[in-house]
């Protein structure tokens, strides 16, 4: 079998909307998008532990410190899940975070942004943690199967976050004026970069991505379906959304976002975001300093007889 | 360093079920990882990590295929016992036959 029959045919396996385990023949071009996708979105989950994990020590009540530290671990639990995949695509766990500290590989851009006070922590709960799901149940489609059955686990407990992330929302919501413009202040800020976070408008023609079966739905849908699910819900709560363009387009049904501003999130990609070096220089810094652990556990202490 | 397939019971009914796998020196860090990875909220009862070198994977894909028509092996093939058995009463059930309990719904074996 020639290497274009191969590859035809896996084209179809694909076309057919099959699914590839690891050990099926691949062409390179379909291991280097999933491995560098699944690496992006480990990264992703890793970085994501950082924002929240300031807020730990300065939650306001014992109860929110423990609920956050819960998700923490659940982000970084995540982190593990999907390095593993990544690993059996063959580029090693080590390499992968050399590459992450050197700013050799990319991670989301709503974790290159500072937290202010706790109305960030209701954001990033309630609006970044629901963006991600938007984005992460269009994955459950993803023709590769290994990262199929880790983001069922993931999605299950995401959705446990959203309601941690209203629950906190909500409160703010209730309180008092000074709550209330704190989540307020959350919003005027992160709402650009949440619209970044879906990327910019997909080219079809160009998508690896969406060639490959490993994204099912473009950009532009999946901001779409965060603004009809989202927006409504903001606007009950009597917070404003800082894009005066947003309106609802009767004719479709659907929210329409006005004009969105590039520049910072082509910033953010090569790594100038406002906080990039800040998280970056912190990760870095807890891995030299945990080298030790991961030495100590790295050789067999006990082995069954 | 190893790879270790990490195996789940939910229940003393259920089988151990694969879940995932984990990078681990030893069982024991393996089965500590594995806690970590899949066990945060009780996930289950029962857990085994096997080290992936002693999972045997069938790579003979036509050992799971069916040469044969093997329809006879599911529950699907007997549908018409229902029928045939309306059949066979309506035409040899005696006059004097007892009268039998309502059908309960869902009986239509």
């Amino acid at each position: 079998m020639t290497y274009e029959d191969k590859l035809a045919e896996f084209k179809a396996r694909i076309d057919s909307k099959d699914k590839i385990e690891t050990n099926d023949w691949m062409p390179d071009e379909y291991r280097d998008a999933v491995l560098k996708f699944i690496e992006m979105h480990a990264n992703s989950e890793i970085m994501g532990a950082l924002p929240e994990r300031e807020w730990i020590p300065r939650a306001p009540s014992l109860r929110r410190k423990m609920s956050l530290t819960a998700k923490v671990q659940d982000e970084v639990g995540h982190a593990q899940l999907l390095y593993r995949v990544a690993e059996d695509l063959g580029k090693s766990r080590e390499s992968m975070f050399e590459d992450l500290i050197n700013g050799r590989t990319k991670f989301h851009n709503v974790f290159h942004y500072p937290t202010e006070h706790w109305g960030d922590v209701a954001i990033i709960g309630w609006l970044i943690d629901g963006a991600a799901l938007v984005t992460q149940r269009a994955l459950l489609d993803c023709s590769y199967a290994p990262y199929t059955r880790v983001m069922r686990r993931i999605c299950s407990e995401e959705q446990l976050h959203l309601r941690h992330g209203e629950d906190i929302t909500l409160e703010l919501a209730n309180g008092t004026e000074r709550q209330r413009w704190m989540f307020q202040d959350g919003l005027d800020r992160w709402w650009e970069p949440i619209m970044h976070f879906f990327g910019p408008p997909s080219n079809p023609a160009k998508d690896v991505l969406l060639r490959w079966g490993i994204k099912s739905k473009n950009n532009e849908e999946l901001r779409g379906e965060f603004l009809d699910h989202y927006v409504p819900r903001i606007l009950d709560l009597g917070f404003q959304i800082p894009d005066t363009g947003l309106h609802f387009d009767e004719s479709t049904g659907h929210w329409v976002p006005g004009e969105i501003d590039w520049t910072i999130f082509w910033k953010i990609v090569k790594g100038e975001g406002p906080s990039t070096q800040a998280r970056l220089s912190m990760r870095r810094k807890v891995w030299d300093h945990h080298r030790w652990v991961r030495e100590a556990l790295s050789e067999p202490l006990w082995s069954a007889a | 360093m190893q790879v270790w397939e990490v195996f789940q019971q939910k229940g003393h009914t259920d089988a151990y079920a694969h879940v995932g796998s984990v990078l681990a020196p030893d069982p024991l860090m393996a089965m500590s990882y594995a806690k970590e990875c899949f066990f945060r909220r009780k996930e289950g009862m029962g857990l085994w990590v096997v080290r992936r070198a002693d999972v045997h994977q069938s790579t003979d894909h036509g050992l799971l295929e069916q040469v044969t028509d093997k329809s006879y092996r599911y529950p699907e093939a007997y549908r018409g016992v229902v029928a045939k058995r309306e059949l066979a009463r309506a035409k040899f059930a005696p006059a004097s036959a007892p009268r039998r309990a309502a059908a309960v719904a869902g009986d239509d074996f």
